[in-house]
């Protein structure tokens, strides 16, 4: 068996790729067949290894790189070992390196898609000089070298080489003994390459007889081919190059035609990915906009402008116009929403916002108020004609849920207007205050905050200062709109209550328009409103009363109170005053109240004027329902009453009168208690109501024009009714006295015995004394007016019937007339006016004096003793109340209803 | 073959240096596989190893043969660092050449900073009497003047070219021994040595 190999020697130690190596050791093979394997740096070279003898093998190292052992194996000894090391490298050529291989002088190209190049060997320069340049760390400085060689070149491959800069610029720091060792190296290396050429040759001898021998075929394929192909082959050759280079395209056409397409796509791809935000856009636009999300299309629009505005490329300009004419389209869109819908101004102005931000031609902010502005004012529009339509209809048929809301109208105010009005029998043009004051709450403020921010720049558009005056007449105008709307549907024909409702109503958008700082002419419009509002309000409530008060009749009970020191009266003053402080009161709280940058209501002459009028009108409806009170109801049975008058004949029949209502009341008692009233009204209440009025604050009633004629129609009242009484009870009263005093052949001539006074007389006292407890039982206070209009009738009566005497009185007769008309004098004496004095002493002038002073005695007899008879009577007639009690006690009640 | 552990074996490194042509290769290979080439082909740098019993030591020489051709001046340096005892090789034919080991010795010198570096001037090619130019006394009074041994040699004729390698050898195990002591010793006793001479030339 033989030893493994040992390699010991090996020649060159190192050296590129390629290297021939002479390699020595023992047992590296007994024969050429039994090497079998060589690794030089882990690199196989078994193919060109050579081998020589068992202790000598000719290689050629591999592309090997570092140190590495040599490992020869051998059939016989196996894998070997080494004890020297080959170290492989990469040799750099240059221009003072010898090559027998041919090299690439011209720097390297790199091909387009990045292989490297072919050749192994790199050009590169190597220091001619042998010398180290690693120390040269000293620069010559670059501006120097230049002014010492102009446009030289230190390169040694420059074709303006100047040794001298090259010596600068590389060896500027060598010290000259390095030089000079250097000049000697490049010498030698100079004469080595002049003379050395055998061994040269000799180093390359492999190459150079590859070289030759390449030559050899070379000129032997020459040869043949002059053969085959004559001396001139160039045409074949070249047709043969173009066929080839033909087919050489065909196959690689294709190839060629894919790679182009490939990178074409490659291209487009990276190009679609780079400006996938623009290509994208206008999807992402319509997405965005469908969305709503008008910000993102706005700040895609603005990034796309921005970087492809000015762009020149065919594609990007034609998603640039699609995209363009879908901004164009949100533009359209957002301008019809600004002039269609009804937005909050949040939403109005974002999309005034949005629409200056996709730079829309024009004036957005200032069109989008001017739509507002008609928005609001189509609204009211559409909204009276609405509410009137549906007036109409509901007049019509009485459905007012048929109307369908399709307009603009808020839907949902309208909906519960509606059902509100099923409900509370809301009359429409209420209704249509209502909606119209929801459309102005709704909207004003919100155009002129849209107008405030205009102008203040929070729109963010360059504010046209111009622009003030149209505005504020825009919103002057949809005031203007708004407050005639409503004064339409303000007609007299509303109840009060419900022109209280709607003032309350328009005052609370007063007050919210107060705060929102609107221009005071603006607001002015709004306080006129309110102002007539008022007025008509006013007007209204007392209107309202006066109706009231007419209907007051039917609550007349006739029950009549008492009061101290004023008589009876029944409830009707009291309502009537109730009616009246209520109204002043409810006036007062509603109208006649300032609210905010209100002007107070009656300050104005013209509308004192108006508000005495009221409480004229009042006092007035008072009047006239007292009138009916007193003469209409029993206006169907007067007839009957008149008919009955004559059978009038005792006082006791007054009582038993079949005319008997269901109050019990007689006409004359009703007119007795009107009476009263009227009395009670002036005097109490009318002061009291005056007082009252005036501590509310109302104007002061006694500088009434007309304050002091009748006004309040009260007093011409109370005569009418006075003497409608005094017509009921006089007239009666004095139709009988004649026919009494002649009753029974009544001769003043006669001569007899006198002891009493006529019954005439006792007539006509007990008569009085009826209608004087008429009176008294409804009011003392009315007796001497009543009474004394009564006697003085009755004494006119009487001093008519005694001055008819045409004859002579007989003594006792004088007696008797005396005594009667003496007797009634005394009776009278309360209610006696001077008329009627004057009436009573005329009758005594007409009676001549007593004949005798007997006969003046006797008078003053009997009349003693008719006194005490008819003291009774007497004492009804005395104004003293306790009298005729005391009176009554003495003498009992039969004996009084016996007279 | 004997097999000792290869750690423990001692490894000379021998530098053959000279110019071209002297008969580096050709001694190398004579003292390395016993046989003697006759053509001449130039040198870049080879490396060669082996054992070898010197003195009943089997220990391993290392021989740097390297070119004596100018060509590869500038790469001497880095090879003369590594070794530890030079062969200074001329051909006693050729005067140039002998003239050449003055160059050398000084590089040597230079490069290794050191007087006493293990070092043999050897006169080459002793076979060709007849075409000495290089007179024995001539080479004895540089190698005198240097301190070190002279040899003359024939690569052709294996004339004392056991001789030079072993002598180098031992030179620089006994230099590799003094060393060894110095280290463990008095540390700067080589420093002081270099300086001595210094002062006795
Ligand atoms: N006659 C004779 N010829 C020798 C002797 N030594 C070498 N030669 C020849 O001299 C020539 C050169 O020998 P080499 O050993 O290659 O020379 P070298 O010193 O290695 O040269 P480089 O490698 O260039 O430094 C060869 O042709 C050898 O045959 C010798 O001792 N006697
Ligand atoms: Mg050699």
């Amino acid at each position: 068996m033989v030893p493994p190999p040992v390699v010991t020697g090996i020649s060159p130690k190192e050296g590129p790729p390629g290297t021939r190596i002479t390699i020595r050791g023992e047992f590296l093979g007994i024969k050429a067949q039994d090497l079998i394997g060589l690794k030089i740096c882990g690199c196989d070279c078994t193919l060109l290894a050579e081998w020589k003898s068992p202790n000598k093998v000719i290689a050629r190292s591999g592309s090997c790189k570092g140190r590495g052992d040599i490992i020869v194996t051998t059939l016989s000894g196996g894998q070997g070992t080494s004890t020297v090391q080959f170290r492989g490298y990469h040799e750099t050529i240059g221009p003072m390196k010898e090559s027998a291989v041919w090299v690439e002088e011209a720097p390297v190209q790199s091909f387009a898609w990045g292989r490297r190049a072919l050749s192994p060997t790199n050009y590169q320069q190597e220091d001619p000089l042998g010398l180290s340049v690693e120390g040269n760390v000293k620069k010559f400085p670059e501006d120097e070298l230049f002014e010492l060689y102009g446009d030289a070149s230190g390169e040694l491959t420059s074709e303006k080489f100047h040794p001298g800069m090259f010596l600068l610029q590389h060896h500027h720091a060598t010290s000259l003994d390095d030089l000079k060792a250097g000049l000697a190296y490049l010498r030698r290396k100079v004469n080595s390459q002049k003379e050395g050429q055998l061994s040269f040759l000799k180093a390359n001898v492999g190459s150079v007889m590859e070289q030759l021998d390449t030559i050899i075929l070379l000129k032997d394929q020459f040869e043949n081919d002059l053969k085959n192909y004559g001396t001139n082959p160039m045409e074949q050759l070249e047709t043969a190059i173009k066929e080839s280079m033909i087919e050489a395209n065909k196959l690689f056409d294709d190839i060629l035609a894919r790679r182009d397409r490939a990178d074409a796509t490659r291209n487009a791809l990276s190009v679609m990915h780079r400006y996938k935000f623009l290509f994208c856009m206008p999807i992402n636009v319509e997405r965005n906009i469908k969305n709503g999300n008008y910000d993102l299309v706005i700040n895609d629009y603005a990034r796309v402008k921005n970087l492809f505005k000015n762009t020149e490329v065919e594609v990007f300009k034609k998603v640039l116009r699609e995209i363009e004419y879908r901004i164009e389209t949100l533009r359209e869109v957002l301008r019809k929403k600004l002039e269609e819908v009804p937005f909050s101004l949040e939403d109005q102005k974002k999309i005034i916002r949005n629409l200056i931000n996709l730079e829309a031609e024009g004036d957005p902010a200032w069109d989008g108020i001017v739509s507002y502005a008609n928005h609001l004012e189509k609204s009211i529009k559409t909204c009276t004609t609405e509410y009137l339509e549906s007036e109409s209809r509901e007049d019509d048929l009485k459905i007012s849920l048929a109307i369908k809301s399709n307009v603009s109208t808020p839907m949902s105010i309208k909906q519960f207007k509606l059902t509100k009005n099923e409900e509370n029998n809301t009359p429409v043009k209420v209704q249509c205050i209502e909606a119209l004051c929801d459309i102005v709450m709704e909207q004003l403020p919100d155009l002129w905050r849209l107008g405030q921010s205009y102008f203040t720049g929070q729109l963010h558009v360059t504010v046209d200062a111009k622009k003030q005056r149209p505005f504020k007449n825009l919103v002057l105008s949809s005031i203007q709109n708004a407050v005639n709307a409503m004064k339409a549907s303000c007609d007299s024909s509303l109840e009060a209550s419900w022109f209280l409702y709607s003032l309350k109503r328009i005052r609370q958008i007063y007050a919210s328009l107060i705060h929102l700082d609107l221009p005071s002419d603006a607001l002015d419009i709004f306080g006129k409103f309110i102002f007539e509002l008022r007025l008509q309000c006013l007007v209204g409530l007392f209107k309202q009363t006066v109706d009231k008060i007419l209907l007051l009749k039917c609550k007349e009970t006739w029950e009549i109170e008492y009061l101290d020191g004023d008589g009876g009266i029944t409830k009707m003053p009291l309502y009537f005053e109730e009616m009246v402080m209520e109204v002043s009161k409810l006036a007062r709280e509603t109208a006649i109240i300032c609210g905010p940058r209100e002007a107070p209501l009656l300050e104005n002459l013209n509308h004192q004027t108006l508000y005495y009028n009221e409480i004229k009108a009042t006092f007035a409806a008072f009047a006239r329902c007292l009138q009916q009170l007193a003469f209409n109801c029993n206006e169907d049975i007067i007839d009957d009453e008149f008919t009955m008058v004559p059978q009038l004949t005792s006082s006791s029949t007054v009582y038993k009168n079949k005319d008997i209502k269901p109050h019990g009341l007689t006409w004359e008692q009703r007119l007795l208690i009107s009476l009263s009233n009227i009395r009670y009204t002036l005097k109490v209440l009318l002061p009291r109501i005056e007082e009252n009025l005036k501590f509310q604050g109302y104007p002061d009633l006694s500088t009434t024009v007309g304050y002091n004629s009748d006004w309040t129609q009260l007093k011409t009242l109370d005569t009418a009714v006075l003497n409608a009484y005094l017509e009921r009870r006089c007239d009666p009263l004095v139709g009988i006295i004649e026919p009494n005093v002649y009753i029974g052949n009544l001769d003043w001539n006669s001569n007899l015995q006198i002891v009493h006074v006529k019954p005439y007389v006792q007539e006509i006292l007990a008569n009085i004394i009826a209608v004087h407890a008429e009176v008294r039982h409804v009011s003392p206070c009315l007796l001497e007016r009543v009474l004394s209009h009564i006697v003085e009738s009755v004494t006119e009566e009487l001093a008519r019937l005694i001055l008819c005497i045409s004859y002579r009185f007989s003594s006792s007769g004088i007696i008797q007339a005396r005594t009667d008309i003496l007797l009634m004098k005394k009776a009278l004496e309360n209610y006696c006016s001077p008329r009627a004095e004057n009436f009573l002493d005329e009758a005594l002038k007409a009676i001549p004096q007593p004949v005798t002073k007997e006969d003046a005695q006797k008078i003053d007899m009997i009349l003693t003793k008719v006194t005490t008879l008819m003291q009774l009577q007497l004492s009804c007639l005395m104004n003293n109340i306790d009298n005729v009690n005391t009176t009554l006690k003495k003498i009992g009640y039969n004996q009084l209803t016996a007279l | 073959m004997s097999k000792k552990p290869g750690a423990a074996q001692a490894l000379h490194k021998v530098i053959m240096v000279g110019s071209g042509g002297v008969g580096k290769s050709a001694l190398t290979l004579q003292f390395m596989y016993d046989e003697f080439v006759q053509d001449y082909e130039p040198t870049k740098a080879d490396s060669y190893r082996k054992k070898v019993v010197l003195d009943g030591e089997e220990v391993q020489i290392d021989i740097l043969d390297t070119a004596g051709q100018e060509d590869y001046a500038a790469i001497r340096d880095n090879y003369f660092r590594s070794g530890e005892g030079f062969l200074c090789v001329f051909s006693i034919t050729e005067d140039d050449s002998f003239q050449a080991t003055q160059e050398f010795r000084e590089q040597i010198l230079r490069v290794k900073n050191d007087e006493n570096i293990p070092f043999l001037l050897v006169g080459n090619k002793s076979d060709l009497q007849e075409k000495r130019k290089v007179s024995l006394a001539e080479a004895q009074g540089r190698s005198q003047q240097w301190g070190v041994p002279y040899v003359e040699t024939s690569a052709k004729t294996r004339e004392n070219v056991d001789k030079v390698f072993f002598d180098l050898m031992r030179e620089i195990r006994s230099r590799k021994i003094e060393d060894k002591a110095a280290s463990n010793g008095r540390g700067k006793d080589r420093a002081k040595r270099k300086k001595k001479k210094c002062i006795i030339l």
